[in-house]
């Protein structure tokens, strides 16, 4: 810069380096490249020639195909970086997203990590010290509590143990401190069956997360879940809504909306509040996601755990606010406070997403990898970071609606064993929640994939489903709605 | 990008406004088309980009039915860091009448609120008094930088001492940090910026000058040079189709050139490649010209027309079916502006002179008509003092002729300016400032238009649009029934399946 200029350029990204594949690698580098930012991307040899590795203006091969040599190896992360000359890391979710380590590494290479600091990395990636936060922020948790803390051993079946699942009564959960995603959960019913859960879910935990310790919450059998995307800049911190998230399988999400539905303005002001609280308790600085579980009947909503990273879901938010929430996770990494006031956030329509995974419904959801030989999915409409495009508008006026897929695979895609079986996500936007409904339909109805064996088939009887269609459906609803599928519902999937 | 420190030249880019304006009549540039490229623009290490005027806004509401206000807010999102520059021109705001001045503070305090920070402060008559109170009502909206023009011409006042006593004034005056040479007919020479740039720069004593030298006669790629070598920090300049022609010089070129001859600029040259070939794609799509190299045309140095009001003119002349009669139109325009004490040729006089000479033209032609027969209101509003002294006095028996008539009472008496209360009572209490400043600028039809249309669309892909037109056009074709696409080594055939 001369030494004239009135502004400071020198903080603004100009290469980030990608750390992750699939679609929000793709979702990523879209935002990049929209901003004017150059992007390299870490592949494994699996994905040299994906999408997202096509997209790239740069790609680093950083290991064999096993997530553990290469997604999950921080040092060959942060080394194709610095070799890459790139500003900036983008982690995206999964992987090393939540990773302080990473962070730290970043750091001392004097690359800027897109995230959270370490320190509140640790903080939210922390389960138990998660909880510990919410508290102190106000916020309610379930009952629960740290088995080392209560002085229990995690390998065997412990007095004290029991005597901790009997105060919190059951059914109880074995949850891993060091991470979630569904590994390291074990729902326990009775005393008996404690001391094995606790093994198998701390084992659970050290293959996944390299952390064997588990703790135990009142397990909830209905609830729904729902959460609220956070934006801090380290001083201040606004929410950009509500998401419901209660279309679940094992912990895996399926379906997700925003707003959530039938909440009520006074319980979803509270959540919002929650969730803004403990964003500021934390400093936060970056987009999060602070998730609970909601029991509607009483009103009442128990802080389950903080995501300190973009979400999958992401985009319903995105279809609502109009926002790029990619932008403001570069904006923040940039050092720059937040671009919007909590008054300058407006929510219009509704949306909803499916995620189109490539497993088989009919074989207990088994993953089917292979190569994609078909992919057609409908035009998109709306687009992360143009405002509330005319579709929107015209959406929220009550007319039309808008289309938008997030996808990494076309046709020839290669589907690996090795990762998560994500292979798009469809996302409709609707005036409200009828009209997201049917444009999202209409959406799928146009999804055809050959090659791999999907879940599309089911995404479409669940969203003719009367029950998920009248709204606010709880987090056992997808059990119960596969169970009466086995029971003889031939024709509804 | 030059390492911090090394650069000794910045750019400014002015694509988007005196680019469009120059070569698209201003109206070549919609909110999508701006929006898209944004981001890139902001982050291409450009000093500032000119970015938007009240002609531009007006463009805006008149033609695209689109909110110029959310336009500024919707760039200054996108572009945190690059400082944006509004272009006033002096007391008047989208239309040609002049405001009261707290209606002007009013507009200045919604431009800075609405993300604008760079302002051009210019008087067509170099009337220092107008500039320097125009500067103090930036500086009190919040502007981070306002810029002076020096605004180029050649006449027999016009020599280097002239310039720098401007410049002296603007030196001495707080409220401006920085001067330009404004050069919007692209007449000044290499030669002549080797005597004229050190006298201004003696005069600013140590305030930066930048050069803003059109393309028109393919004289500034050479003349910023020179400009260069003498310590002018920053250049204007236009991204590809946007560059060269009658817009700034372009601005890949000009880096190649500054670089060859020993400068550090401070530019992303990834981005400027991307941003420029993003405007020749556009121009593609939409069909509008790109910025060509021109030639030496000695006529220009006569008339001193920019080329916005160049092209507009020759459109004017095809509508009155006197396309042939551009050359003798040049010849009055030429001494329309001798007789009127050489106004400089910029923003509002150009459009007074040619208005005049037009006139002028068709009352020769009328059965015992004579020059000066018809007189526009510009004209007379000119001559009366209302735009500022005129630089060189206009010839006797001209004034005689527009003064003589009764018109020019008229116009002598007419009622001072509405201030901000009085279009509070007549546009309604309840509207933003934003809506009430287009409603005093604007017919209120337009403006109407303009909210009924709701927010603009935001996204553009050059790329997409011949397709999509391929496709408005058969869908206002439903009985045909087959459409092939034929180009070396591919066809592309459809057919109606259906019933």
């Amino acid at each position: 810069m001369t030494g004239q200029s009135a502004v400071n350029h020198s903080q603004a990204l100009r290469r980030v380096l990608v750390a992750n594949r699939g679609e929000i690698a793709v979702r990523v580098i879209t935002t990049c490249r929209r901003l004017g930012i150059e992007t390299v991307l870490t592949a494994s040899d699996a994905d040299a020639y994906s999408l997202p590795a096509r997209l790239a203006d740069q790609v680093i091969r950083i290991g064999p195909a096993s997530a553990t040599a290469s997604y999950l190896n921080v040092d060959a992360v942060v080394g194709a970086a610095v070799a890459a000359g790139a500003d900036a890391i983008h982690p995206g979710y999964g992987f090393l997203s939540e990773n302080a380590r990473l962070a730290r590494a970043c750091a001392a290479a004097g690359i800027v990590f897109i995230g959270p600091d370490a320190r509140t990395l640790e903080a939210a990636g922390d389960k138990l010290a998660a909880r510990a936060h919410a508290t102190a922020a106000g916020l309610p948790v379930l009952p629960g509590g740290d088995i080392e803390l209560a002085g229990g051993d995690i390998e065997h079946s412990d007095p004290r143990v029991i005597a901790l699942a009997e105060r919190i009564g059951y059914p109880v959960l074995v949850k891993a401190a060091g991470g979630g995603g569904g590994r390291g959960l074990r729902v326990v019913r009775e005393p008996a069956e404690l001391g094995h859960a606790v093994s198998v879910a701390s084992a659970e935990a050290a293959a996944a997360f390299g952390d064997p310790r588990v703790y135990l919450e009142r397990y909830v059998e209905r609830g729904r879940h729902v959460e609220v995307q956070l934006l801090g800049d380290g001083q201040r911190v606004i929410h950009l809504g509500d998401r419901d998230c209660s279309v679940q399988r094992r912990y895996q999400k399926l379906i997700e909306e925003a707003p959530a539905p039938d909440l009520g303005s006074d319980l979803r002001e509270r959540l919002r509040a929650a969730a803004v609280a403990l964003g500021v308790h934390l400093g936060y600085r970056g987009a999060g996601t602070v998730e609970f579980l909601l029991d509607t009947a009483r009103g009442e909503f128990c802080f389950l755990e903080v995501n300190a990273r973009i979400q999958v879901e992401h985009p319903v938010t995105e279809a609502i606010t109009g926002m790029d929430i990619v932008a403001e996770q570069l904006s923040i990494a940039e050092g720059r406070p937040l671009r919007l006031r909590q008054e300058d956030v407006t929510f219009a329509g509704h949306a909803i997403e499916c995620r189109i995974i490539a497993e088989d419904p009919d074989r207990d959801f088994r993953p089917s990898p292979g190569t994609i030989t078909r992919a057609v999915f409908p035009a998109a409409t709306m687009y992360p970071g143009y405002g509330l495009v005319r579709g929107a508008a015209d959406a929220a006026a009550g007319i039309g609606g808008s289309v938008r897929v997030d996808t990494h695979v076309q046709a020839r895609s290669a589907v690996p064993a090795y990762y998560d079986s994500l292979l798009a996500k469809v996302i409709a936007h609707g005036g409200d929640r009828d009209g997201a409904l049917a444009v999202l339909s209409g959406a799928l109805d146009r999804c055809a994939l050959d090659g791999v064996t999907t879940n599309v088939a089911m995404q479409r009887a669940i969203v003719a489903d009367p029950e998920f269609r009248a709204g606010g459906v709880t987090t056992d609803y997808l059990a119960r709605y596969l169970a009466g599928r086995e029971d003889g519902g031939a024709g509804r999937g | 990008m030059a390492e911090p420190g090394v650069a000794d030249i910045s750019l400014v880019d002015v694509s988007l406004r005196d680019g469009n304006q120059s070569l698209w009549g201003a109206t070549g540039l919609r909110t999508a088309h701006i929006a898209t490229i944004a981001p890139a623009l902001g982050r291409a290490g450009f000093r500032a980009l000119d970015f938007s005027s009240s002609t531009a806004m007006g463009v805006s509401v008149r033609t695209h039915r689109e909110d110029p206000w959310a336009l500024l807010r919707l760039v200054r999102a996108a572009i945190p860091d690059t400082l944006l520059q509004f272009i006033g021109t002096g007391f008047r705001f989208i239309s040609w009448e002049r405001a009261h001045p707290e209606v002007i503070a009013l507009v200045y305090a919604a431009l800075v609120r609405n993300g604008m920070d760079r302002f051009v402060v210019l008087d067509p008559t170099h009337d220092m008094d107008a500039a320097r109170a125009t500067a103090a009502i930036a500086k009190k909206a919040g502007a981070r930088e306002v810029i002076g023009a020096l605004t180029y011409t050649i006449s027999a006042v016009h020599d280097d001492a002239f310039y720098a006593g401007i410049a002296a004034a603007y030196a001495s005056c707080d409220d401006v940090d920085r001067a330009y040479i404004k050069d919007p007919a692209g007449i000044l020479t290499a030669e002549r910026a080797r005597t004229l740039i050190p006298s201004i720069q003696a005069a600013l004593r140590g305030k930066p000058l930048e050069l803003h030298s059109h393309a028109s006669l393919g004289l500034s790629p050479l003349t910023c040079l020179a400009a260069a070598d003498l310590g002018v920090t920053a250049l204007h300049v236009g991204c590809g189709a946007l560059g060269n022609g009658t817009s700034l010089p372009q601005a890949e070129d000009l880096v190649a050139n500054l670089r060859a001859s020993g400068h550090a600029v401070d530019v992303d040259d990834r981005l400027l490649a991307l941003v420029s070939r993003y405007f020749d794609r556009l121009a593609a799509a939409e069909g509008l010209p790109k910025g060509e190299h021109r030639g030496f045309d000695a006529a220009f140095m006569d008339h001193q027309l920019a080329g916005g009001v160049m092209s507009t003119t020759r459109r004017q002349l095809a509508e009155l079916g006197l396309a042939d009669r551009f050359g003798e139109l040049m010849a009055e325009i030429a001494r329309v502006r001798a007789e009127l004490g050489y106004p400089i040729m910029v923003t509002p006089f150009p459009q007074m002179v040619i208005g005049q000479a037009l006139a002028n033209l068709l009352s020769e032609h009328a059965v015992g008509g004579a020059r000066y027969d018809n007189v526009p209101d510009q004209v007379i509003r000119y001559v009366l003092g209302t735009f500022g002294k005129p630089t060189a006095p206009v010839e006797p028996w001209v004034l005689d002729r527009v003064l003589g008539r009764p018109r020019a009472a008229e116009l002598a008496d007419e009622p001072d300016p509405l201030d901000v209360a009085a279009l509070r009572s007549r546009f309604g209490m309840r509207i933003s400032d934003e809506e009430l400043l287009l409603r005093f600028g604007m017919p209120a039809a337009e403006v109407d238009a303009m909210i009924a249309a709701g927010p603009a669309v935001t996204h553009y892909n050059p790329d997409t649009v011949p397709v999509l037109r391929l496709l408005r056009a058969l869908g206002e074709r439903p009985t045909a029934r087959e459409l092939t696409v034929r180009k070396p080594g591919f066809r592309l055939s459809l057919k109606d399946g259906g019933q």
